[in-house]
C-alpha cells in the first residue's frame, strides 16, 4: 500500500465536510461577531468589538450569563449526586436493579420537548397535579406537620409550605422566583439517569479485592468502605460525568423555548436561547454570533478540563 | 463476607428508589392518562388513570354543522382522532423517519471509509487528518448552529429536507469510534482479502462493514435517538412549513396552535410521538443503554 491514491477517496469527503460544516462555521461566527450583519441586507459594517462590549455591559446579557450559570450550577451537582446515589443503591440491590435502571433511563431517551410539555401541564397552577398534590397535604395533619417543620417546633406559618397552604402554591413557570428552578428541575429529571448509567459502568471497574482489603483494615461500615474505596476509585468517572453534564446543561434550549421563552423578566434567558432569539428570530446576526463565540469558549474550556484530567488518569 | 441479607437495609433502599421511580414516571403516567380522559375529567383531576370513558360530545364537530348524534364519542377516541386530524402527525412521523435514517446512512457512508483509512492504510498526512478529527470533536455542533443557518440561508436551502440533514452528515465522533474499533481488527483479515484480489472499496464494504456491526449498532442507536428527539436544529431551519416538520417541531406547533384547553388531543399527540422510541428502548434496553452511554460524548 502507500503507492495507491485510494485513500483520497476515503478521507477526502470527510475532510471536505469537516472543513465546510465544522471549521468554517467557527470562522464565520468569529467574523460576523464583529459586524452588524442581517440576512437580507446587501452589506454590513465592521463594528469591531462593539457586540462584545454590549454583551459584557448590558443588563439583559448579564441576566443571560446569570441564568446559564445558575442553571448549570443547579443541574450539574444535583443530577450528578442523584446519579451517583441511584447507581450505588442499584448496584447493592439483591433484586430489581435492572428495573430501576430502565425506569431512570427512560427520561434520557424520551423526546425532551414532548416531556417538557407534559411537565408544563403537571405544573399548571390551576389544573396541574403538582399543586393539587401539594394542596392535598395541607389538611392532613401529619404531612402538614412534617413539611412545615411544626413537629420540630417551627412556626408552621413561617415555613414555605405553611404559608403556601395559607395563600396559594406558586405559578411555577410564570413566577420569576421559581421559573429557572423549575426548568432546572426538568433538566435534572431528564439527566440524572444518564449519570447513573455512567456511574454504574464506573462501579463495575472497582476491583472487589479492594473492598476485602478495606475490610481487613477495619473499614466495617458501608460509609467507610465508600469513603476509602468507592469514592476515590471513581475518580475518572467523576471527571467524565461532571464535565459531560456541564456541557450538556450549558446547551439547554428545548425546555426554555417551549415553556418560558426566556421569561419571566429574562430569568430563564439562557445562552443558547439568547443565541436563537437574537440570531434567528430578530435577525441580529452580529450579536448572535458574538454569543456563539463566547458560548464556544465556555464549552471549549470545559472540554479541555475534561481532556486534561482524563489524560492524567485521575487515580488516587 | 456481607452475605447476611440485611432486610431492613434492602427495604430502605427499595423505598428510596421507589420514591425516585414515582417522580420519574409521573409525567409518563400523566401523558397516557390525559390522552384517555375527557376535558372535564382532566380539569377536575378525576376518573383515575383511564377515566370513566363516558360518551362525550365533540363541540368542534357540532360547530362544523353535523347532527348531534354523529358527534358523540368516547374521550379516548375523541383525543386520538383529534390529534391526527388537527395536526399532520403521520406526516411528522414520516419526516422524522426519513430525516433520521438519511442522517445515519450518510454518516456511515462518510465515516466508515475514513475510519478504515485512518486505521489500516498508511499514507502521507494520516496523522494530520486524525488530528483534525480530534480537533473537530471539540466543536459542539449545537453551538455553531447560527453560522450554519446563515450559510444555508445564503444558498437558499432553509426550509428544505437538505437543511435538516446536511449539517449532520459528518459525524467526527462516528469516525473516531469506528477508527478505534477498526484498530482492533487484525491486519491478517485485510491482507487475506487483498490476496483474494479484493479492491480497497470492496474491503471497506464487504469485510470491514460486517465486522463493525456491533459498533455501528451502538452508534446507530445514538444517532437515531439524538436526531429523532432533536428540536433545536429543526426549529431554526424550518419556519412555518408543516410539510417539513419533524415530530418534536410538529408537536410544538400543535401546542401553539391549540385553542384553549385541548389537553386531551395534545397529550394523545405527545404519546404518539414519544411511544415508538420508548417501546423500542424497553425491548432492547441493554443495547440502548450501552449505545447511548458509549457514545455519550456529545
Amino acid at each position: 500500500m502507500g503507492q495507491s491514491k485510494i485513500h483520497y477517496w476515503f478521507v477526502g469527503p470527510a475532510i471536505f465536510l469537516m472543513l465546510l460544516l465544522l471549521i468554517a462555521p467557527v470562522f464565520v461566527a468569529a467574523g460576523l461577531s464583529m459586524t452588524n450583519y442581517s440576512l437580507g441586507n446587501s452589506g454590513f459594517d465592521w463594528i469591531g468589538l462593539e457586540n462584545y462590549e454590549k454583551l459584557f455591559s448590558r443588563r439583559s446579557y448579564a441576566k443571560m450569563f446569570t441564568a446559564s450559570l445558575t442553571y448549570v450550577l443547579l443541574v450539574v451537582p444535583i443530577s450528578v449526586a442523584l446519579g451517583l446515589g441511584a447507581a450505588l443503591l442499584i448496584s447493592s440491590l439483591k433484586i430489581g436493579g435492572e428495573l430501576y435502571k430502565a425506569v431512570f433511563f427512560l427520561p434520557v431517551m424520551a423526546t425532551l420537548l414532548a416531556m417538557a410539555i407534559v411537565w408544563e401541564f403537571a405544573l399548571n397552577p390551576i389544573v396541574g397535579v403538582v399543586n393539587d398534590i401539594l394542596r392535598s397535604g395541607c389538611d392532613k395533619d401529619m404531612i402538614y406537620a412534617f413539611f412545615t417543620g411544626s413537629w420540630y417546633g417551627n412556626n408552621a406559618l413561617e415555613s414555605w409550605y405553611g404559608s403556601s397552604c395559607e395563600k396559594k402554591f406558586p405559578i411555577w413557570l410564570g413566577d420569576k422566583k421559581y421559573a429557572l428552578g423549575t426548568i432546572a428541575f426538568i433538566g435534572i429529571w431528564q439527566a440524572f439517569g444518564f449519570n447513573m448509567v455512567l456511574y454504574l459502568a464506573g462501579l463495575t471497574s472497582v476491583p472487589r479485592e479492594l473492598y476485602q482489603a478495606a475490610h481487613m483494615d477495619g473499614a466495617d461500615s458501608a460509609w467507610e468502605r465508600f469513603k476509602l474505596v468507592t469514592w476515590p476509585m471513581l475518580g475518572p468517572t467523576h471527571v467524565f460525568v461532571i464535565t459531560i453534564s456541564s456541557i450538556r446543561s450549558f446547551q439547554v434550549f428545548d425546555t426554555v423555548e417551549a415553556l418560558t421563552q426566556g421569561g419571566p423578566s429574562k430569568s430563564t434567558y439562557v445562552m443558547v436561547y439568547a443565541m436563537f432569539e437574537k440570531g434567528v428570530k430578530q435577525n441580529l446576526l452580529g450579536i448572535g454570533s458574538a454569543i456563539t463565540i463566547v458560548f464556544l469558549i465556555f464549552v471549549l474550556i470545559l472540554t479541555l478540563i475534561q481532556v486534561y484530567f482524563v489524560n492524567r488518569r485521575v487515580h488516587y | 463476607m456481607y452475605s447476611q441479607t440485611n432486610w431492613l437495609g434492602e427495604f430502605f433502599k427499595h423505598s428510596l428508589l421507589l420514591a425516585g421511580a414515582i417522580v420519574v414516571l409521573l409525567p409518563f403516567y400523566l401523558m397516557l392518562s390525559y390522552s384517555f380522559k375527557s376535558p372535564s375529567e382532566i380539569e377536575a383531576n378525576k376518573g383515575g388513570f383511564f377515566g370513566t370513558q363516558e360518551i362525550m360530545t365533540d363541540n368542534r364537530c357540532i360547530k362544523a354543522g353535523n347532527p348531534e348524534e354523529e358527534c358523540l364519542m368516547r374521550p379516548i377516541v375523541y383525543n386520538y382522532t383529534a390529534a391526527f386530524k388537527e395536526a399532520p402527525l403521520v406526516r411528522y412521523m414520516l419526516n422524522g423517519i426519513f430525516v433520521t435514517v438519511s442522517i445515519f446512512v450518510i454518516q456511515v457512508i462518510i465515516a466508515l471509509p475514513c475510519a478504515y483509512a485512518l486505521s489500516k492504510l498508511r499514507f502521507w498526512g494520516r496523522n494530520v487528518v486524525f488530528g483534525m478529527v480530534i480537533f473537530c470533536l471539540l466543536i459542539p455542533v449545537h453551538a455553531i448552529a447560527l453560522p450554519l443557518y446563515i450559510m444555508l440561508a445564503k444558498v437558499g436551502l432553509t426550509n428544505t429536507y437538505a437543511a435538516l440533514i446536511i449539517p449532520w452528515t459528518i459525524s467526527v465522533f462516528g469516525i473516531f469510534l469506528m477508527r478505534q474499533f477498526f484498530m482492533t481488527v487484525p491486519d491478517d483479515l485485510i491482507d487475506a482479502a487483498r490476496m483474494d484480489g479484493m479492491g480497497e472499496f470492496s474491503i471497506v464494504w464487504q469485510v470491514m462493514l460486517p465486522t463493525a456491526i456491533p459498533a455501528l449498532l451502538a452508534f446507530g442507536i445514538f444517532s437515531v435517538v439524538a436526531h429523532w428527539n432533536d428540536y433545536y436544529w429543526p426549529r431554526i431551519v424550518v419556519t412555518g412549513n408543516k410539510d417539513l416538520m419533524t415530530p418534536p417541531l410538529g408537536l410544538r406547533m400543535f401546542k401553539s396552535d391549540m385553542d384553549g384547553n385541548e389537553y386531551g388531543p395534545m397529550m394523545a399527540a405527545t404519546t404518539v410521538i414519544v411511544l415508538p422510541l420508548v417501546i423500542i428502548f424497553l425491548l432492547a434496553q441493554r443495547r440502548f443503554i450501552e449505545g447511548i452511554t458509549m457514545t455519550g460524548m456529545k
